[in-house]
């Protein structure tokens, strides 16, 4: 600003009233700064004069005053500052094939080439780079606005290239899931940190936008560096990794379990239907990513682990939580956030999803009423909403204000997502589909989408094209144990229980790499499944075992009694699946299979086994010893009986070595 | 294994390690565990201890026993989700456990209350997912070895909540390990330890409390015998006030069907603590079974003045009525004690019964299915089931559960006519004579093997068994007095048989005296007649001609007497 303040005007009132205009801008009183600036713009007609107008007019949110006033005065064409004001204002107002021809204007005039022209600049007192990135980001949203993703995209990178600090420009390729996550390393890769800062600063903003990455293929642990910062910020969840990266698994729990599962039941979908994986960063309105992109720069000269305290990084440690299906930790770290910022938009999502997954309804209703009446502009907020009424049930609700939540950001795939699952629970799969389809044009990058498509072509029988969607979901996301459940439902479907079997056993062995051998809740589906894969493939032992081991995560599950049941059917254990299936039956009186199965074993233990442990196979003779117990009646009785019956004595020899016999046999039956 | 087990007991250390128990359970709110602690103490009095040795009161929660303090407060209070929150963030083992338990509890009281409203639905596993998230915790926990020996008793209590009961096991038996004064852990194992053989397999600690444990668990698997012995071992030791050792000898002879013995020793305890209700449904059992309704009157007063709320006083209350034939009342009562402990396995049991009364067999599966769900060592609630299958003459499933019973009792020959029956009713009839048979082994209590027995030899075609049999129970049905109809014809019956039997072989003399016995009774007395004329007949003949003779003349006589019986 100073170099507007030596002005041609000798007029000393002028300053004054340049003063005025500051003052109150930085006061906030527009209002009266437009007044002035307005006054000024009177006295000297000076094009810096009248950006300062334009300002006002933008601060006042009249984008289509300020773009005319600049527009009027040609200063959209020979003024760099004031074009991007110009663009920006237009932009603002949704007028976005103005906005682009200016930008382009901008481009065609000097800038493109971007140190030739360094003389004509006019963004006097920022630095270069920070300006261009600053026009390129501009020119990615617009495109972006214009549905024209790919080139807005490139704004980006090239925004980014500029200035690896422009966060935003970071955030835009990030957050709608645009890229892979290859492409995304590929892109942090790329980026010439090291040249625009010092080594520690770099390694500060390479661990910053790291964390912000896709977190659902992510390994077990925080990478080195960032697990550095990530210990100690929470202590309760971080902690506990530590631990048991140090500790010996206690053999006990992971072998001891016994379990079961259900044979028709195979694939479950609820497992990965709830989950709104992708239910990643929300928007942001521009004015808190300015804030968040001040803090971060502030806080580059602190020391590295000091960063812990920022909510985004903490954020981050909340989505990998997340994805790692440990609801619990997450919520109790999203909570945390959210007390200290309450309306922390990139935690929200991750909360209400979080919320969603252990059926908080309760705390979601609170939560959607509070942004609803804060924010009824954001899509989040209608997306809460669309969510608790998902989980209380009320699909037509959730459906309505899920679809409001799409209308308000079309990019917002959450939204999307649960828009599916609400029609997906209803067995409504052709227009889940369509629904994931729509989010899955949204966000490339993610597989989520795919995913899901495919589970619904799975359900409605459509096995190869179910196949097709997961490895098309595979080559985006290719570690993620989720992929590999569905891809071992279907070729369970398929009967190629072989291959079902790898796909799980690969799974299991990501799920188990996450948390050192404690396997998740949400994966018990797994489990038992592989226990379904085991039985077919005759391999009754294992698959016992994983049935048990699927009951540990979900004990008292009407379904893995069953299964359980039915394994020990096949093994011709038929005492056993009785217990079984009367403990399913217990649960769930009216399953068709137990009861079924129950008849069927029930008749095949009458018929083979003997009325009771020692039972003699011939009939045996009469001969009958008084029990002492039986009173002293009886005793006078034995004696008679020997008078009358003078074979009794004789008997006694016989009857002794039939049971005798009998035993051998008895234990015979046993070993078989 | 069947070596008896020594019981040496030092009253020193015992007494020592009791005031120790009684202090840590009473700080950490285990009520239970610290009753029994201190009933055995008492039969100690006599001990006493060097004043160093009593427990001073160590403070072993340094900077966290303020939050201690005020959880503990809450938690007497019950107020158990408050004192959980207190506790939240504490890491000494003890509140660890307090927030734990007081978790546990709120969880549990929670259902308890939703299932005031109806109890025949109680079991919805849908309600827990509280439980299994604690469950989860606890896993964590014991996954980084973070459990003291308390904790560890909990984890085996929600994991055996959960149904997963090998766990559940092997948890207990680390948790008597770490902490051997735990009674409940012991309790609790005990209960679910399969059989005997596990006991020995495992590694139980070598305390002085295993022996009440062996004890105890003998008589949780029905061992009677060897649980009485070591019980009285412990009352010539010096525990013959300790009501608790009495009242499991009464339980001991009640499940050896001593009913007369048991009867005293509740009378006793009754004596030395006319408050105690422990058990006390198993004494109005008792009383039922020998129908002493008077008695049962005097204890159902007695109860109800003491307190009206407890599980054992609506048990003896539900037993008054139903001896009373006041079946509907007897339920109602049955019910609010399963709605006072939806664990009590004997009200379920009784309430099956009643429902049987009632003939409302879908709700008496339900009872007798809940309580084998509690315990499945339960074998009135096995018998049960098969009598209620029986009835909706479901044959395969009727044998399925008397098979179950008669395992748990292999020496109760009731339930081994039961299975007989069973077998009948699907014509297997080998294997009902084989039950039938080993009832008559057993004692026959009733007398109604005997002549199933027989019959079955008959119809099998094994005269010669068929005959002995007859034989058998004739003469136990001659001594006695006061017959129902049935039971004279039966005998009558058999009378009959045996007289065309010997007639066959040509014993005259035996025939004669079982067709002229058949002479007393109505419906055999023409038969009998003719049966006689037939032996008078052969008598001459047999005189006339050699002796020997008279056995070729048996394939005759068979054409013509034999049919009735078939």
């Amino acid at each position: 600003m100073e170099e507007i303040k030596p002005s041609n005007t000798s007029n000393i009132s002028v300053d004054n009233y340049r003063k005025l205009v500051q003052t109150y801008i930085d006061l906030h009183i527009y209002s009266t700064a437009l007044f002035w600036a307005d006054k000024v713009v009177a006295i000297t007609g000076n094009p810096k004069d009248v950006y300062w107008l334009a300002q006002c007019m933008y601060l006042l949110k009249q984008y289509h005053r300020a773009a005319y006033l600049l527009k009027s005065k040609n200063l959209d064409r020979t003024n760099l500052q004031c074009a991007y004001l110009t663009a920006r204002c237009l932009f603002e107002a949704n007028e976005l094939g103005e906005a682009l021809k200016i930008i382009n204007n901008i481009d065609s005039m000097n800038f493109v080439p971007p140190f030739n022209t360094s003389t004509s600049f006019l963004l006097i007192n920022t630095p270069k780079n920070q300006a261009y990135s600053s026009f390129l980001l501009l020119k990615g949203k617009i495109l972006e606005g214009m549905d024209n993703r790919g080139l807005a995209a490139d704004c980006y990178k090239q925004a980014l290239h500029f200035d690896v600090h422009c966060f935003e420009a970071f955030d835009s390729l990030i957050k709608y899931q645009m890229l892979t996550s290859s492409e995304e390393e590929d892109l942090l890769k790329s980026l010439p940190i090291s040249d625009q800062c010092s080594i520690e600063e770099a390694e500060i903003l390479q661990t910053l936008y790291e964390s912000k990455l896709k977190k659902y293929h992510t390994h077990t642990l925080p990478k080195p560096n960032e697990s550095k910062i990530m210990f100690g910020s929470t202590p309760g969840s971080t902690d506990r990794s530590l631990n048991i990266m140090h500790l010996t698994p206690n053999p006990t729990f992971i072998h001891s379990g016994f379990s079961l599962s259900t044979p028709t039941l195979v694939s479950t979908p609820n497992v990965v239907r709830n989950n709104d994986k992708n239910l990643k960063k929300t928007e942001r309105d521009i004015l808190k990513n300015d804030d968040s992109q001040m803090q971060v720069e502030s806080q580059e000269n602190a020391c590295l682990i000091k960063l812990k305290n920022s909510l985004d990084l903490q954020v981050a440690e909340a989505e990998r939580l997340y994805y790692n299906c440990d609801y619990q930790a997450c919520s109790s770290l999203t909570e945390a956030i959210l007390k200290i910022d309450p309306y922390h938009d990139s935690c929200l999502p991750i909360h209400i999803s979080c919320q969603v997954e252990l059926k908080q309804s309760n705390k979601l209703f609170s939560l959607a009423h509070n942004l609803v009446d804060l924010y009824p502009n954001l899509a989040i907020s209608w997306f809460a909403v669309g969510c608790y009424y998902y989980i209380i049930g009320k699909s037509d609700f959730a459906r309505r204000y899920l679809a409001k939540a799409t209308c308000l950001d079309r990019l917002f795939g959450p939204a999307w997502l649960a828009y599916g699952h609400s029609f997906a629970i209803e067995n409504e799969h052709d227009q889940a589909m369509a629904a994931y389809f729509k989010a899955s044009q949204l966000m490339k990058g993610c597989h989520l989408p795919l995913l899901y498509i495919g589970l619904e072509c799975g359900l409605t029988n459509n096995v190869r094209l179910a196949d097709k969607f997961f490895q098309q979901a595979q080559s985006i996301a290719p570690d993620d144990p989720f992929i590999m459940h569905e891809k071992g439902v279907i070729a369970f479907q398929n009967l190629d229980y072989k291959t079902a079997e790898t796909q799980f056993r690969k799974a299991l062995e990501r799920v188990k790499r996450i948390k050192k051998g404690i396997v998740p809740q949400r994966w018990s589906p797994l489990l038992n499944n592989l226990g379904h894969a085991s039985r077919k493939l005759k391999k009754y032992e294992e698959a016992l075992n994983f049935h048990n081991q699927a009951l540990l995560l979900t004990p008292q599950s009407a379904s893995i009694y069953s299964s359980i049941a039915y394994v020990y059917v096949l093994m011709e254990n038929y005492e056993e699946a009785v217990e079984w299936f009367h403990k399913a039956l217990g649960l769930k009186r009216d399953d068709a299979f137990s009861t079924t199965m129950l008849n069927y074993v029930i008749e095949q233990l009458t018929e083979e086994e003997p009325p009771y442990p020692n039972c003699p196979d011939e009939i045996p003779k009469f001969s009958i010893e008084p029990k002492a117990a039986d009173c002293t009646a009886t005793e006078s009785i034995a004696e008679d009986t020997s008078s009358v019956i003078p074979s009794v004595n004789n008997q006694m020899s016989d009857m002794s070595m039939s049971i005798e016999v009998d035993m051998v046999d008895a234990s015979g039956i046993v070993k078989e | 294994m069947d070596i008896p087990i020594e019981i040496k007991l030092d009253f020193k250390s015992m007494k020592k390690d009791l005031i120790h128990g009684i202090y840590n359970c009473s700080q950490r709110g285990l009520y239970h565990a610290v009753k029994w602690l201190s009933e055995i103490n008492l039969s100690l009095k006599h001990v006493t201890l060097p004043s160093e040795s009593r427990p001073e009161k160590e403070n072993d929660l340094e900077e966290e026993f303020d939050e201690f303090i005020l959880a503990k407060s809450y938690f007497d209070l019950k107020e158990y989700d408050r004192c959980s929150h207190f506790v939240k963030k504490c890491i000494k083992p003890k509140c660890k456990f307090l927030y734990f338990y007081s978790k546990y509890l709120s969880i549990e009281k929670k259902k308890l209350e939703d299932n005031m409203i109806d109890t025949n639905s109680s079991h919805d596993s849908t309600k827990n997912e509280a439980l299994i998230d604690l469950c989860t915790t606890l896993k964590i926990e014991n996954f980084e070895n973070k459990l003291d020996g308390y904790s560890l008793y909990l984890y085996g209590v929600v994991l055996k909540k959960l149904d997963l009961i090998p766990i559940a096991t092997e948890i207990f038996i680390k948790a008597v390990n770490a902490e051997p004064m735990l009674w409940s852990a012991w309790f609790e194992l005990g209960k679910i330890i399969p059989d005997r053989h596990t006991i020995f397999a495992t590694g139980l600690p070598d305390h002085w409390m295993k022996y009440f444990f062996l004890a105890h668990t003998y008589l949780e698997q029905l061992n009677n015998d060897e649980s009485l012995q070591m019980y009285n071992t412990f009352y010539s030791l010096g525990f013959e006030n300790c009501t608790y050792v009495l009242s499991q000898i009464a339980l001991g002879h009640h499940n050896r069907r001593n009913l007369n013995e048991a009867i005293d020793i509740f009378q006793r305890i009754l004596e030395l603590d006319p408050y105690r209700l422990d058990n006390l449904d198993t004494y109005s059992n008792l009383l039922y079974v020998l129908e002493m309704k008077k008695d049962l009157a005097d204890l159902a007063h007695k109860v109800v003045n003491i307190d009206k709320y407890r599980v054992e006083t609506c048990c003896v209350i539900g037993n008054y009525y139903s001896l009373r034939s006041d079946h509907a009342k007897a339920v109602l009562y049955f019910r609010r004690a399963l709605k006072l402990n939806p664990q009590f396995l004997s009200a379920w049991t009784l309430m099956g019964h009643e429902f049987m009364e009632m003939k409302n067999t879908n709700a008496a599966i339900q009872s007798y299915r809940h309580a084998i769900e509690i315990n499945s060592r339960d074998y009135r609630a096995w018998y049960g089931l098969g009598q209620t299958y029986e009835i909706l003459k479901m044959p395969n499933y009727c044998l399925r559960y008397y098979k179950r019973a008669q395992q748990l009792k292999p020496n109760d020959s009731r339930m081994v006519i039961a299975l007989g029956e069973a077998y009948e009713k699907l014509d297997k009839t080998e294997n009902a004579l084989k039950c039938y048979y080993k009832a008559c082994n057993l004692g026959d209590v009733e007398g109604i093997a005997i002549l199933k027995l027989a019959k079955l030899y008959d119809k099998l075609a094994e005269i010669e068994n068929a005959a002995a049999a007859f034989t058998e129970f004739c003469l136990r049905e001659d001594g006695r007095e006061q017959k129902t109809v049935e039971e004279q014809a039966e005998f009558y019956n058999a009378l009959q048989y045996l007289a065309n039997y010997h007639l066959k072989k040509g014993e005259l003399d035996d025939a004669y005296t079982y067709a002229y016995k058949c002479l007393e009774c109505e419906e055999t007395k023409e038969p009998g007649k003719a049966l006689l004329k037939t032996i008078a007949s052969k008598r001459a003949e047999s005189e006339a001609g050699p002796t020997r003779m008279s056995e070729s003349n048996a394939s005759n006589t068979d054409m013509v007497f034999s049919p009735n019986q078939m």
